[in-house]
């Protein structure tokens, strides 16, 4: 009974980034791309084998030369060794491609095939070579490479985060709507292949929906609201009452994150910038932008104050040459792309507030004002600033003409529904955080599916979980 | 939220009309039929300042007379940023840009222009096509003179501080909207 004291390990696989880490923390200990590279066929075992001996190699150089600093090549995982830095990104990486890649062990002595693979960004430095090829094993939320996912898994434990998975309850993330098969899937690979003690299964929209307790603007702890999850690929709108996802309501919008970098870098080229790289238009995304109230009026204030003009300066590896981009108006029309779909695209063109006042009135009327009163941001593409304000005041001013028109149409008084949009500051790992905070309480290992059930029972158990219940 | 309209409600007291295509008053120099203007702001201030947000928009509804006004002067800033060189300079882009707005341009409703399904004007009267052939002009010198006032005043020191515009070049922030074609057309 070894594991009653140890933290539940807490893992959210989205499409693009892997979050993992203990219960408790309040941020995860890895964030990396969810890719796996795998080896190519026959050719691999030599070539794996060469770019093993030049990795230790220059993993002897490396570790000569930073013992002075106390690190080892293969540190146990501190901000040290760049691999294991957090990431934000799903297609950055070079700032690590100049170092060599980790040694694996267990590829190079065994030299069996099916264990020459490497996850997260090693997985994107690997993948440039000609050995190895990269795949992506999540697809909209969803597991579409089984084999490709319990490799990854299998890094994720026994290479990242170093545990015994039989010492540990897990608690992983779903997508709303996934079919309970996937669920089962999911549980014979963590009892059989994995041993797990405990496994939480959890819907990551109610995990959001949990991480906004610590906003101080939440006065009851209810599983009842509207979460916004926007990330690299989708944005996604979904009701949540009472902890069960709304499942017939949920609408999504082919516009986040991608698609903002993409017009960065659109607008970028039209004014002929020295450097229009995907990478840099990410960079001026993360640090630049903003949500502004009203575009004509902040293009005014532009020409007002100069000093809103920024300049990013993107180097060389060598940090030899500079170049200076300057950023102008794309700083506020980028994510203006959620609030106005028009300017960057022709085929779709609902504004998200819209979005969340249809999905929202497709539900059952008596959780709407539950709803409406609780919208919760989740995902890095809410990060701009004022996002949660623009959403508020747009929705608002929806709800507020629908209600006139009601009154004006049936002589009757509404007693109005209060909009309100909430933010925090642990909104970029949303997800991950929710399932922190409840997988650190005392009554998780309660709801968990034991070994010991799974033997007694089967797969099939995990097709029911019971909901946390906090209030 | 759709794109940006003109706030002038058309005034059948004091705005003419030829066709659908309101002549609205607007403060000039520029010898031309239109009325003088008592307020500060007119139509052209109002096309300079929606030029940049209605350049993303590829949609638009007409909703009063002067919307198609505004259409009108959003399609001729956009020609008049093509004709404005990366470094041509103050009184070669001023030059230019009079010619521009002089030379043998397409009237609304004859061939050859853009927008003809959404412009009504009696082409068969030849008074009224000369009035609005002359207001035209005035409206286009008018526009590109303001046009270029702005384009040359530098972003990093603002509008309000003192430069000498003759000495800068025009400005890329500006330029960059050329390839952004307001509702796909250009004049």
């Amino acid at each position: 009974m070894s594991y009653l004291n140890n933290p539940a390990i807490v893992m959210d696989n989205g499409t693009g980034l892997t979050k993992l880490g203990f219960a408790g923390n309040d941020s995860p200990s890895w964030i990396f791309p969810t890719a796996i590279a795998t080896s190519q066929g026959s050719q691999s075992t030599s070539s794996s084998k060469k770019l093993d001996t030049s990795m230790n190699m220059s993993n002897t150089n490396y570790s000569s030369s930073t013992t002075a600093t106390g690190a080892t090549s293969t540190g146990t995982g501190t901000n040290k060794n760049s691999y294991y830095a957090k990431s934000t990104s799903a297609t950055a990486f070079d700032n690590l491609s100049s170092n060599v890649l980790l040694s694996n062990n267990l590829a190079g002595k065994r030299g069996t095939e099916d264990l020459d693979f490497y996850i997260g960004n090693e997985a994107l430095i690997a993948s440039q070579g000609p050995s190895y090829s990269l795949s992506y094993p999540i697809k909209h939320g969803q597991i579409e490479n089984w084999d490709h996912m319990e490799r990854f898994w299998e890094n994720s434990i026994f290479k990242y985060l170093r545990v015994e998975p039989e010492d540990h309850y897990f608690l992983l993330t779903e997508p709303p709507l996934n079919p309970p098969e996937n669920r089962e899937q999911v549980a014979e690979i963590f009892f059989e292949s994995f041993n797990c003690a405990g496994l939480y299964i959890a819907v990551q929209a109610v995990l959001a929906l949990a991480a906004s307790w610590t906003s101080s603007k939440v006065i009851d702890r209810s599983l009842t609201g509207t979460v916004i999850d926007s990330g690299d690929g989708v944005t996604h709108v979904i009701p949540v009452a009472e902890g069960y996802v709304i499942g017939s309501a949920i609408k999504n919008i082919p516009i986040a994150g991608r698609d903002i970098t993409l017009f960065i870098q659109s607008l970028l080229r039209e004014r002929g910038e020295q450097d229009t790289s995907l990478k840099t238009a990410e960079r001026i995304k993360q640090e630049y932008c903003y949500v502004c109230p009203d575009i004509v009026k902040e293009f005014n204030k532009f020409d007002r104050n100069p000093e809103k003009f920024a300049q990013f300066v993107v180097e060389n590896k060598e940090r030899t040459s500079k170049k200076i981009i300057d950023i102008g108006y794309e700083r506020f029309l980028a994510p203006e792309i959620f609030f106005n779909p028009e300017i960057a695209s022709s085929d779709f063109l609902t504004p998200l507030p819209t979005l969340v006042d249809q999905t929202i009135q497709a539900c059952p009327i008596d959780v709407r004002k539950g709803l409406y009163n609780n919208i919760v941001l989740s995902g890095g593409s809410t990060m701009f600033k004022d996002f949660g304000r623009r959403l508020q005041r747009d929705l608002k001013s929806i709800v507020n003409n629908r209600i006139a028109q009601n009154e004006r149409l049936t002589g009757t008084k509404s007693t109005g529904v209060d909009v309100s949009v909430i933010s925090h500051r642990k909104q970029r790992n949303a997800v991950w955080f929710g399932g922190s905070l409840l997988a650190q309480t005392a009554e998780f290992r309660g709801y968990c599916h034991t070994k010991q059930d799974y033997e007694e029972y089967g797969p099939e158990i995990v097709r029911n979980f019971s909901l946390f219940n906090m209030v | 939220m759709p794109a940006y309209h003109s706030t002038f409600p058309y005034d059948p007291n004091t705005d003419r009309l030829i066709g659908n295509f309101v002549i609205m008053p607007i403060k000039t120099k520029f010898r031309g039929p239109s009325y003088p203007c008592n307020s500060d702001y007119d139509i052209i201030d109002e096309c300079l300042d929606l030029f940049r947000p209605n350049s993303f928009f590829k949609n638009f509804e007409i909703k009063t007379p002067s919307d198609r006004l505004l259409i009108y002067g959003i399609l001729f800033i956009n020609q008049c940023l093509a004709t404005i060189q990366p470094h041509m300079s103050y009184n070669d882009a001023v030059k230019a840009l009079v010619n521009l707005s002089l030379n043998h341009f397409v009237l609304p409703g004859t061939p050859g222009f853009p927008l003809n399904s959404t412009y009504q004007v009696p082409i068969e009267d030849p008074q009224q096509m000369a009035l609005l052939k002359s207001y035209l002009a005035q409206f286009r010198q008018e526009l590109a003179m303001r046009l270029i006032e702005r384009v040359y005043t530098d972003p990093k020191l603002g509008v309000e501080a003192e430069q000498d515009k003759t000495k800068n070049s025009p400005s890329k922030y500006w330029l960059s909207f050329t390839k952004r074609k307001f509702m796909n057309k250009s004049l």
